[in-house]
């Protein structure tokens, strides 16, 4: 990891060079810059380093990342120091970390290029000065022009992103110490010429395999490599994406050095499990990245990754193109396998499919280098750092709740964190919000049996304040209800119905059950045997086989049918139920908890489909008010209708996500903890992970359903939720700013301290009650921008349906509803 | 891109929920069964290129789910079809009476301009099954077909892939057919307009 450290000290030649001469301050008035009487010293730039202020690249800014010496006020050429000896005797207030748009150069616009095409092994020979860009210490007082050039003194970490197999672009976010972040610098290392040159140099150099040479090398760490020469430089060893410029003790021992022991499942800094062991264990800097890794795993990725940026380039996906890097040597032998193989050569020749496959596939390896870097558990910040936050600045939600890190919150409940929460009597001790605030964010395990208590109070079954015994009493009855609605149909099938039509219903729903328990689940160990003969000789499925999970499934939805006549088994439903019933493999238990879960689910299910519309419509709206730009991008596919995201809403991403993932987020969900249409945002959270894929590749409906389906467990659930999450913090705020506005004309103002309460605006409009409306941490916001964009939503309004996805409390259908629209035989 | 031009013809897939319509459609474009195809919800389509006729031609097959209340808003995709095939389960009688209400509704819902001509194509499936479980006859699944203008009608088995490139040899020709016939409203441009924002005849559904 040679370019991570800081340069080898003396007997390199070039090292004392650059030690004796340049660092000096000899002479430093002697080349002027030609306009400005004064000018500063540019020590080091790279070009090509964007700012991103929109979603649309076609706003990026192109900049130069700068460090820049300045003279420091308190030293003059008459007392500085005669013999540095080491360049880190430069003070780090007199040192500027810069970025300055292209634009705004002028004449110094060429300085900056020579210095960035210098030999960046050695500084600049010559000393090149510049006009100073103005110094800041807080983003706030830059905004407008983007540029900024802050004291290396004031800068507390650097938040360093590598670039992302080809998907995202490397980036570089500046915290300073007053707790301010700047906005995140992208380097497009494809465009800057002295990264393309000390990438070749690295390459040519570096016949050791086992350095991290040549493909993976980007700008970040040119900047990374100049700083350490200045001032200390120390990665954290708590967020192995920070790294922390000139830390005090006290920083060290909060965010640097090494995590004490890390926990199984906690924070793991090192390269994705399976590869090989990394040898820099015990190093102070842990290798970086792709320290860990196999030479044959990291050439692999390395190629990949410059095949991906090469495809990247291509808008469309053409024959020749495809050809062109099938045919290249350097290709990994699995990829040019892939191009050759018949079924893509002929979906080339398609016109439709082929934007969908490139976008597919693209989107496939990003997700795939996504589950390998989850191999650690996601924070906020990893998730909305990592992807560059399209619909402008995601929040970063609080790192501290309560008296529990955001970490240890992520982590799941296990059962005896569940026991403590309940005293001797086996009342809950804690609050239920305390409970819901609790799963929401890291679930429950999925081992210890902790589901099969928890569930039940997340689905209503028991009440959140009753104690074990009463629990236990309400279980009993419950039993015994189950027990005879299961009697009722039971007899009746040797009775028959009281009237034909009924009979008929009846037989239909019967067999709809039969065949979709058939089809459900099948590849679950606990569904998939075929080991008892069929009960019925006359089923379809009488030469197959069942099992007696299956047989208990069909009782359970043929009772649920027997139990809500007005609506009935409605396809779908056996998809909600099998997760419940293998998590409690238990019929009557199940059974109840299904009932639960189906209290709100129901209108799903309605004969006429108006909760399902009622959904989509509402996701319509979401979309049109957060990103607006994808909005007219789907309505230009004729895609409004949300049709794409019918099966999702139905069974809660039940066929989106693996099974495991599934009982993850439906406890999620179940909390309502947020939002009693989370679920909303999740669809939402899915769609901007793919927002620049669809606006990029996919201009019909039929493609953009194609695309959406075929996501089928391909998505990361962790990082989902957490996007979710932000998605709906951002959501809120936009409201609440929208309701501010249309009460007090009044400027808005920036917000940037704890809100303790929900502002009553918002239950002015009766959507949220006190006890519904959703709590608010308190948070830190990246540059904030959310208050300030929504300056520029004065038009938008907030529909009823929007409205409702502020409240915690789940819409249930009244009866007479049901009877009205259920569809079933009553 | 070719030059010349691309046809792309979009075939609906309706009936009854457990027909089998997902193996069907599998079994044609995949060459495979499985058992534990999971009930549709929703819809999706696959696509398969064929020669018809020395015509390359691009089928587009749409999948819905079966039980009625999940059509209400899947109509959006009936629009722009150039054949509908209706299948029904040989050994499930009620599968073979609602044959005529998909059919209708079809009609109504995707409006073809001469609606007594659109292109119809009725299959029989799962005829593997132990013939004593079957229900519907040949005979009367053909009167049915003769009597809706002479439908072309298979007796096929997604399982056992019994007739089924048969069959969809046929829906092939019968869409090329009708896309030919409606030709002169231009439904499909030459190439599609990649750089230009799309306008409402460049999007088939
Ligand atoms: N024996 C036999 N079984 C079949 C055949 N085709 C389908 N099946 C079975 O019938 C059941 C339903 O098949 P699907 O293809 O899922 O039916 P579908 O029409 O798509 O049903 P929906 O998606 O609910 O509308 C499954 O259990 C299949 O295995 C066949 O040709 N022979
Ligand atoms: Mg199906």
């Amino acid at each position: 990891m040679a370019k991570q450290e800081p340069p080898p000290s003396p007997p390199s030649p070039t090292a004392s060079f650059y030690d004796m001469s340049d660092d000096e301050e000899d002479d430093y008035n002697t080349i002027k810059h030609a306009k400005s009487g004064r000018g500063v010293k540019l020590l080091f730039s790279k070009s090509k380093v964007y700012v991103h202020p929109s979603p649309s690249s076609k706003d990026n800014i192109p900049g130069f990342i700068a460090l820049i010496q300045q003279k420091s006020p308190a030293q003059t050429s008459a007392n500085r120091p005669t013999s540095s000896s080491s360049s880190k005797t430069i003070a780090s207030s007199s040192l500027l970390l810069a970025w300055v748009p292209e634009s705004s150069l002028g004449d110094a616009y060429d300085t900056y290029v020579k210095v960035d095409l210098s030999d960046s092994d050695s500084p600049p020979k010559q000393k090149y000065l510049v006009p100073p860009p103005p110094t800041t210490t807080s983003h706030s007082s830059a905004v407008g022009t983007y540029a900024f050039a802050v004291p290396i003194s004031e800068v507390f970490s650097l938040l360093v992103r590598p670039p992302s197999l080809g998907w995202w672009f490397g980036s570089v976010v500046i915290n300073t110490r007053a707790g301010d972040s700047f906005p995140a610098l992208f380097f497009h290392d494809s465009e800057c010429q002295s990264t393309i040159l000390q990438r070749k140099k690295l390459a040519r150099e570096s016949f050791d395999i086992s350095s991290d040479g040549g493909g993976m090398f980007w700008g970040g760490d040119e900047v990374l490599r100049w700083l350490k020469r200045y001032v200390t430089v120390e990665r954290s060893g708590v967020d192995n994406t920070v790294y922390l410029i000139e830390p005090s003790n006290a920083d060290k021992v909060g965010f640097g050095g090494k995590p004490a022991s890390p926990e199984p499942g906690q924070s793991v800094p090192e390269a994705p499990a399976g590869a090989a062991k990394s040898s820099a264990g015990g190093a102070p800097f842990p290798s970086r990245r792709d320290g860990g890794m196999d030479p044959v795993t990291k050439a692999l990725k390395e190629a990949r990754w410059n095949f991906l940026e090469k495809l990247s380039q291509v808008t469309t996906f053409t024959r020749r193109t495809a050809q062109a890097v099938a045919e290249n040597p350097k290709m990994p032998p699995q990829m040019r396998r892939l191009m050759r193989n018949p079924e893509v050569q002929t979906i080339q020749e398609e016109f439709d499919s082929a934007r969908l496959y490139l976008a597919r596939w693209a989107m496939g390896i990003a997700e795939q280098s996504e589950r390998e870097r989850s191999q650690r558990i996601w924070t906020a910040k990893d998730v909305l750092e990592m992807e560059e936050s399209e619909v402008g600045d995601f929040e970063i939600l609080d790192m501290e709740v309560g008296n529990m890190s955001m970490a240890d919150k992520r982590k799941p409940v296990m059962m005896d964190e569940w026991e403590k929460w309940f005293d001797m009597s086996g009342r809950l001790q804690i609050t239920p919000d305390e409970v819901k605030d609790r799963i929401f964010h890291g679930g429950l395990d999925p081992e210890d049996g902790v589901r099969k208590e928890a569930w039940l109070f997340l689905l209503g079954v028991y009440e959140w304040n009753t104690s074990r015994d009463e629990r236990q009493v309400k279980m009993n009855s419950l039993r015994d209800e189950y027990i005879r609605l299961k009697g009722a149909w039971w007899e009746r099938t040797a009775e028959g119905h009281v009237t034909l039509e009924e009979n008929e219903w009846w037989k239909e729903q019967k067999m709809r059950i039969e065949k979709d328990v058939h089809r459900t689940d099948r590849h679950i160990p606990l569904f998939a045997g075929e080991d008892i003969p069929h009960p019925d000789p006359d089923s379809p499925f009488a030469e197959s086989g069942t099992n007696v999970h299956m047989e208990q499934m069909k009782d359970m939805l043929l009772t649920y049918n027997e139990y809500n006549k007005d609506l009935g088994y409605v396809q779908g439903m056996s998809d909600l139920l099998a997760p419940i019933y293998a998590v409690m493999q238990d019929d009557a238990v199940a059974f109840w908890a299904f009932v639960g879960f189906m209290e709100r689910m129901e209108r799903n299910f309605l004969r006429d489909q108006s909760g399902m519309r009622r959904q989509l419509l509402t996701l319509d709206h979401l979309v049109q008010l957060v990103d607006p730009k994808l909005y007219l991008h789907l309505q230009k596919a004729e895609s409004t209708n949300f049709f794409f995201f019918f099966r999702m809403l139905l069974v809660w991403y039940k066929r989106e996500f693996e099974w495991l993932d599934v009982l993850r987020l439906w406890e999620c969900l179940w909390t309502d903890w947020l939002s009693s249409n989370f679920h909303l945002f999740i669809a939402l959270a899915i769609l901007e992970k793919h927002r620049n894929v669809i606006m990029d590749h996919l201009q019909h409906f039929d493609e953009v359903l194609k695309y959406v389906n075929e996501l089928s467990n391909t998505i990361d659930l962790q990082s989902t939720l957490i996007r979710a999450e932000s998605l709906f913090r951002r959501f809120q705020r936009m409201v609440e700013a929208i309701d501010k506005r249309s009460n007090f004309p009044a400027p808005s103002v920036r917000q940037r301290k704890p809100t303790p309460a929900s502002p009553t605006e918002s239950n002015a409009n009766g959507a949220s009650s006190g006890a519904d409306a959703a709590p608010q941490p308190k948070r830190q916001s990246v540059g904030d921008a959310v208050a300030q964009g929504i300056g520029l939503e004065k038009q938008k309004i907030i529909s009823p349906e929007l409205r409702s996805l502020l409240s915690r409390k789940v819409e249930k259908l009244d009866k007479a509803e049901l009877k009205e629209h259920g569809g079933g035989v009553t | 891109m070719a030059s010349r031009k691309k046809v792309l013809l979009k075939v609906i897939i309706l009936g009854d929920s457990g027909v089998g319509k997902t193996s069907l459609m599998n079994q044609y474009v995949n060459k495979k069964f499985s058992a534990s195809y999971k009930a549709t919800i929703g819809a999706d389509f696959l696509t398969k290129e064929v020669l018809v006729d020395d015509r390359l031609v691009t089928m587009q097959l749409w999948d819905t789910a079966g039980q009625e209340r999940f059509q209400s808003l899947g109509v959006a995709f009936y629009r722009g079809a150039d054949c509908c095939v209706l299948v029904y389960d040989v050994n499930n009688s009620k599968s073979f009476d609602t044959l005529d209400s998909w059919r209708d509704e079809f009609l109504i819902q995707a409006s073809p301009m001469d609606p007594e001509s659109f292109p119809f194509v009725v299959l029989g499936n799962k005829i593997d099954v132990e013939e004593g479980r079957r229900t519907v006859s040949t005979k009367k699944a053909n009167t049915f077909c003769q009597a809706k203008g002479g439908i072309p009608y298979f007796e096929t088995s997604a399982k056992e892939a019994i007739n089924v490139e048969q069959a969809f040899e046929t829906i092939a020709r019968q869409a090329l057919a009708q896309e030919e016939s409606t030709d002169f409203n231009s439904e499909f441009p030459e190439t599609i307009p990649i750089d230009i924002p799309n306008d409402s005849n460049g999007c088939s559904c």
